[in-house]
């Protein structure tokens, strides 16, 4: 509605100038990203994927390393949780900026003005992507630093990067909603850590499921966490067979639980849209 | 005329308006006896003594809590998420750690989620000061005769009750789960109230760099400190997990103290030197807080 008024030229020359959609969204997401850069958000963001790589792989080396002696090494094995431990921390920090954003009534501000309805949405996306990305490039730095190989071809490589970067963008979404939705930014902020600490110790990403008991074995492999890590780990390889083979029945319930995921957003994001109208 | 208008202005703000009145009350009293020469001086003197500090704090804390009550969503995820956090570590760590041990890990990982939950809760705090100072309501505190410590001081006392409710869920739940006191009813209520120490230190902490720092960095940087005391501490893993040389740095850090002084109130073992070391890093750590955090206060009170 608002796109249309915006893009039609007014009569009177001049009077009124005519904002491009894709300006607008770059500049937004510029909003977002200048002040990571001068406020320090960067070196928490750095910081928390080393945390991540070092809290996990430390403490759990030798406990829980020789239970995943199938793989050449355990860094091998604990590397797609990492990764996904550091995109879920970058994508709920961005939620959490959301919340701060309708909080502060800016929302609100962008939805009088002449602005498509999605673009702030858009811009908040592909700034919470800049987060992941970072989060993905320094956490595999670390895992170089620890022993992590990729030792597929290209593509699966490739593979890795892109499906760690989907889960992060179906994270950011998600969070993106339930931070409007709430607006509040207090009850946002247990969303950080917690949760994806649970979440992650409970998968397959630290120990075998068979090493867990019988009662829970089913949900420690059926949660999507889990599914990630199998789909991630035979994107990466290894020199052993151990790290399963790339076929749909590895990389198809991961690709589900994204898509369920996302979907899952969406009524949120309707609901989001309606109720400022 | 300036005295009604003082008044009213007491009474319309939510949760003192006791206090305002009998200052009122009290400073009429006073100007009627000395006149007006002391004017300027005497409600100041009145405000900032310590006889009223406890009644004020009271009051401040009082209304922090009735907020956190109001707010369930995030009271919820306060006592609910350290509970799940606490079972999931002992299905996937409890096992392994019993057999290196020899006890149940329960003894080392209920400490540990306690200050997780101590800690993680912290922000909020830390957050509901930032918006008290966007909202306006900490200058419009500072015009009230409110004692000047209470603000703070009410920030931590309402923090420290939190850390007891928490830990009481958390004991709870080690219960259920198998956790076992042994060494009387004296040492049980000690466990109880160690997580407050270093808890109430690290919500100084956090209060502080929230006064000096953007919201983000706040969320973030107390959730990483947080994890990393957490991942490095004799509650996640035993001692000699550690490679050696990191050995000294999990020994002595504040969380794996705390453990430990709580392990040897619960299970048995060495309490006074683990105990001292907590209080030394927490009193530690709330002095270096003190200033800054005073002098922060100030200026977001007074910046409006």
């Amino acid at each position: 509605m608002t796109t249309t008024a915006a893009a039609r030229p007014t009569t009177a020359a001049g009077a009124r100038p005519t904002p491009s959609t894709i300006q607008q969204w770059w500049v937004l997401t510029v909003r977002v990203i200048m002040p990571t850069l001068r406020n320090g958000e960067v070196v928490t963001q750095v910081a928390a994927s080393v945390m991540f790589t070092v809290g996990f792989y430390i403490p759990l080396k030798h406990m829980m390393g020789m239970f995943a002696q199938s793989m050449s090494s355990y860094a091998q094995y604990l590397m797609p949780l990492i990764a996904l431990q550091a995109i879920a921390f970058a994508a709920v920090s961005a939620a959490f900026r959301s919340a701060t954003d309708s909080v502060q009534g800016i929302d609100r501000r962008f939805k009088s003005m002449p602005i498509a309805s999605m673009t702030p949405l858009g811009a908040r996306m592909s700034a919470s992507m800049y987060r992941c990305s970072l989060a993905l490039a320094v956490s595999l730095a670390c895992g170089y630093v620890i022993g992590f190989r990729f030792y597929g071809p290209v593509a699966h490589t490739v593979g890795f990067c892109l499906g760690v970067l989907l889960i992060g963008a179906a994270m950011s979404f998600v969070g993106d909603m339930i931070g409007v939705a709430s607006a509040n930014p207090e009850a946002t902020t247990h969303m950080t850590m917690l949760p994806q600490l649970i979440f992650g110790l409970m998968s397959a990403g630290v120990q075998p499921a068979e090493r867990f008991p019988k009662w829970i074995q089913g949900f420690v492999r059926n949660q999507p966490v889990s599914q990630f890590v199998y789909a991630l780990r035979a994107l990466a390889g290894d020199s052993t067979p151990a790290a399963g083979a790339v076929t749909w029945p590895v990389i198809g319930p991961a690709l589900a639980w994204v898509v369920a995921y996302a979907a899952a957003g969406i009524p949120l994001a309707i609901w989001v849209s309606r109720r400022r109208r | 005329m300036s005295i009604t208008s003082h008044d009213k202005r007491t009474i319309t703000l939510d949760g003192l308006p006791e206090v305002g009145h009998t200052h009122a009350r009290h400073r009429i009293h006073q100007q009627r006896k000395t006149g007006p020469k002391h004017r300027a001086v005497r409600p100041a003197a009145v405000e900032s003594s310590p006889r009223h500090l406890v009644p004020h704090t009271w009051i401040l804390t009082s209304r922090i809590l009735r907020r956190w009550g109001r707010d369930p969503t995030s009271m919820a995820e306060t006592l609910i998420l350290p509970v799940a956090l606490l079972t999931t570590l002992n299905v996937v760590l409890g096992d392994a750690i019993s057999k290196v041990t020899g006890h149940s890990a329960l003894y080392g990982t209920v400490p540990l989620v306690a200050m997780v939950a101590a800690m993680s809760g912290a922000t909020v705090g830390g957050i509901g000061v930032m918006r008290e100072r966007t909202d306006g309501l900490l200058s419009r505190l500072w015009v009230l005769p409110v004692h000047r410590a209470s603000g703070l001081l009410s920030r931590l006392v309402a923090d420290g009750l939190r850390i007891m409710m928490t830990t009481a869920v958390i004991m709870v739940t080690g219960l259920v789960l198998g956790l076992r006191f042994h060494q009387g009813i004296l040492r049980t209520v000690a466990w109880f109230f160690v997580p407050t120490f270093f808890g109430v230190a690290f919500s100084a902490a956090v209060v502080t760099l929230a006064l000096y720092s953007a919201k983000t960095i706040v969320v973030e940087a107390s959730a990483i400190v947080w994890a990393l005391l957490m991942f490095f501490s004799t509650g996640f893993v035993p001692l000699d997990q550690y490679p050696g040389w990191l050995q000294p740095a999990v020994r002595h850090q504040p969380m794996s103290y705390t453990i430990e002084a709580m392990r040897g109130l619960s299970l048995g073992g060495p309490v006074r030197t683990p105990l001292l070391a907590v209080l030394l890093w927490s009193a530690g750590i709330a002095a270096v807080c003190a200033i800054p955090m005073a002098i922060g206060y100030r200026r977001a009170s007074m910046r409006g």
